[in-house]
């Protein structure tokens, strides 16, 4: 009976490596925990990274309720050995990567850790790939600020860049760097280049969130006024938990390939102001006041897209309207409290 | 008097820049890499002793990779013109070193642009970029211009991208006057040995001399816009010497095969090649010796070594002009004919101290990189 143990354990192993096993950098984030989500339900064996997991709140995976059922690494990109001693053990079958500095305000007083973390980051995880030597594939997380300003001819795969931001120049390089490595090296990678999207689990920064719980304060008696920039900019904005599905989509698909994900429809900021104030009967024109020190440098005044071959390719369409983005922000908002 | 920074003082570009801005009047100082070994043998003829009391071009340590080190060398000489030269050029090898390529490349000239804001410098300091033709890559149109899209198709390349929008980001969201100038290929006598035109001049001055027998090249199908070095620093002075910062093509407009650059500077030495099958099976034979007894006919002086391919290739680079031509009244002096007759007679001259040595009996080397 010396040997059943053994036996018994490469059984277990058998299986546990049957499972698909996904590598989610930078889980800690919105995108990184609702595509944790998904692909535990999809069966996959999901793997989560974060700079440093030990000290890492998670906060996104408690909300989703799913904390217990990702493995958490640290695993920090600037550093190529500690991402390659990362892949070596995890040894992931796709991999998603939503690491990375991820506010465009920031990115001017931050530009060279903007730099490092999005555009180094993503090219020490292809090399780190490349090293592997084993059929892994990637999904980058690309971003519309690459275009800039855009215009009225919404953008499509094949629109040229024009980034306008530390962060968008950061995007840029790391788009190109994932393109070059399909081509030069054929490994299966993609760049989701994702429009606005949005959810509860945005950081209070971004000017969604600022929106919503502000005017949710208001409405329940805060005399505070809300604060903005420039109100004028139009964007496509989302909803985040259907735009990882696009994600894990690119990844399904026989060819690697860029897609442009958004819902096709543009709408201002102040009319996103308007509709949340509204749906709390309140008057948006009470409570907002301007504040010129929030302009940027260089704001982008319009972000428009063509998700036509996303819908083409990988089936996939937005569902959630930007009313229904904002009633579920509300929703979530007025639960907590 | 007017101070010009150079990083990249000992390249190609920079060296024919320090030469031009000395006659201009100005004072220049240069930043050179740290290195066992002299590295200067480019400017070695400007060069002047720390103990002269008026010193015209003064050589700082430096890197790109190394942020104190450039706001101390910013604050120390507040230029009023910094050209940012300095970068791992090459291209294949770019693929073998991808991580440092892009901290020099990149990040190396967002250093640059942060040292100046940060130093105050912003409305003072004029900055020119290096940006380079291989940011078209797998060319959008034909000919390539300012209004171009971008399709880098290597780590030098999406490095110098980065670079590239990194300095028209500073100019629109901080008012800098920062400006690009996207140089066609140049080249020179002083051009690296490791390029390939400067690997074929150099190729055909040691045949010549009957030092080497064969050059072992890469994909001869590659199509060039290669103008002169001394020409396009040139073009570099005047993008800072105008009322608006903007980014410029330059170039000539004309392209020619790898394989007739090949030709052209064969010819140089009075020796005709004829090329005979395709692909890495491709020769170059010499089918009149114009007289040398160290060629003979027949001989095999080209062969192609697949080691020299690109992991992706750029095919066909050709720019368009114009708008330098235009608004900065630009014109390229050299033809590509009087620039390969220069290369190759440098060159010759070069190698007969070679030829020299080996006829004494000493031993020399054989170089094919």
């Amino acid at each position: 009976m010396v040997y059943a143990l053994p036996q018994a354990a490469e059984k277990i192993e058998t299986i546990y490596y049957t499972l698909k096993r996904a590598l989610v950098i930078g889980v800690g984030g919105q995108d990184g925990a609702y595509i944790a989500d998904l692909l535990l339900q999809q069966g996959y064996e999901v793997f989560g990274t974060s700079r440093d997991a030990d000290a890492a709140s998670f906060r996104n995976l408690d909300i989703l309720g799913i904390r217990n059922r990702v493995q958490l690494h640290s695993l920090n990109l600037i550093d190529f050995r500690s991402t390659l001693q990362a892949l070596k053990k995890i040894k992931p079958d796709e991999i998603y990567n939503l690491s990375g500095q991820s506010s465009v305000g920031l990115s001017f007083e931050q530009p060279v850790e903007t730099l490092e973390s999005i555009s180094i980051g993503t090219l020490n995880l292809l090399e780190s790939i490349r090293f592997m030597d084993a059929p892994v594939k990637m999904y980058n997380a690309g971003s519309s600020e690459c275009f800039g300003d855009i215009g009225n001819t919404p953008a499509t795969e094949d629109t040229p860049f024009r980034p306008r931001s530390p962060y968008a120049v950061a995007k840029a390089a790391a788009f190109w760097k994932v393109a070059n490595y399909r081509e030069a090296y054929q490994l299966f990678a993609c760049t989701g280049i994702l429009f606005n999207h949005e959810s509860p689990l945005r950081p209070p920064r971004f000017v969604t969130r600022k929106i919503i719980s502000t005017a949710v304060r208001i409405q329940q008696g805060s005399k505070e006024k809300l604060r903005l920039g420039n109100i004028d900019i139009e964007r496509d904005w989302g909803w985040a938990p259907e735009y990882v599905n696009a994600m894990w989509r690119m990844l399904q698909q026989e060819q690697p390939g860029d897609y442009v994900i958004c819902t096709g429809v543009t709408h201002s900021l102040k009319y996103f102001i308007e509709y949340t104030f509204q749906q709390l009967g309140l008057n948006y024109e009470d409570h907002l006041e301007i504040d010129s020190q929030l302009f940027r440098p260089n704001e982008l005044k319009i972000g428009r897209g063509n998700p036509e071959k996303a819908a083409r390719i990988l089936g996939w369409k937005a569902a959630v309207s930007l009313e229904g983005v904002i009633e579920n922000m509300i929703a979530f908002e007025l639960n907590k409290q | 008097m007017k101070k010009a920074l150079i990083t990249g003082i000992t390249g190609q570009d920079g060296a024919y820049l320090v030469e031009l801005l000395l006659k201009k009047g100005y004072e220049v100082h240069g930043i050179k890499r740290r290195s066992s070994l002299f590295n200067t043998q480019r400017i070695d003829h400007l060069y002047e002793d720390p103990h002269t009391p008026t010193r015209h071009l003064v050589l700082h340590y430096g890197d790109l990779t190394d942020s104190t080190n450039l706001i101390r060398i910013i604050q120390e000489v507040q230029p009023d013109e910094i050209y940012n030269l300095a970068a791992m050029s090459h291209v294949h090898v770019s693929f073998e070193t991808p991580e440092y390529t892009a901290n020099a490349d990149g990040i190396g000239a967002l250093r640059i642009l942060e040292a100046i804001r940060l130093l105050g410098l912003t409305k003072k300091t004029k900055f020119y970029q290096a940006s380079t033709s291989e940011l078209y890559g797998l060319v959008q149109a034909v000919p390539q211009s300012e209004t171009t899209p971008f399709y880098p198709r290597s780590p030098y390349a999406v490095a110098k991208l980065y670079a590239y929008w990194i300095t028209v980001n500073y100019r629109e969201a901080y008012g800098m006057y920062a400006c690009n100038g996207i140089l066609f290929n140049h080249e020179s006598p002083l051009r690296g040995e490791t390029f390939v035109t400067r690997k074929i001049t150099r190729g055909v001055a040691k045949i010549a001399l009957g030092l080497q027998d064969c050059i072992y090249l890469g994909n001869l199908n590659a199509q060039r816009d290669w103008g002169h070095a001394k020409d396009y620093v040139e073009a570099m002075w005047l993008m800072l010497q105008q009322e608006q910062a903007t980014d410029f093509v330059v170039a000539t407009g004309i392209t020619t095969y790898i394989r007739d650059f090949v030709r052209m500077s064969f010819k140089e030495v009075g020796v005709e090649l004829e090329f005979k099958g395709s692909g890495e099976s491709e020769i170059g034979v010499v089918v009149n010796n114009g007289g040398n007894d160290k060629i003979k006919v027949g001989q095999e002086v080209v062969k192609v070594d697949p080691r020299y391919y690109r992991p992706t290739e750029v095919d066909l680079l050709i720019g368009d002009p114009t708008k330098a031509q235009q608004l900065l009244g630009w014109q390229p002096k050299y033809t590509l004919d009087s620039m390969v007759k220069e290369m190759v007679a440098s060159d010759i001259e070069l190698f007969k101290k070679e030829q020299l040595l080996k006829e004494s009996g000493f031993q020399i080397r054989n170089e094919y990189e």
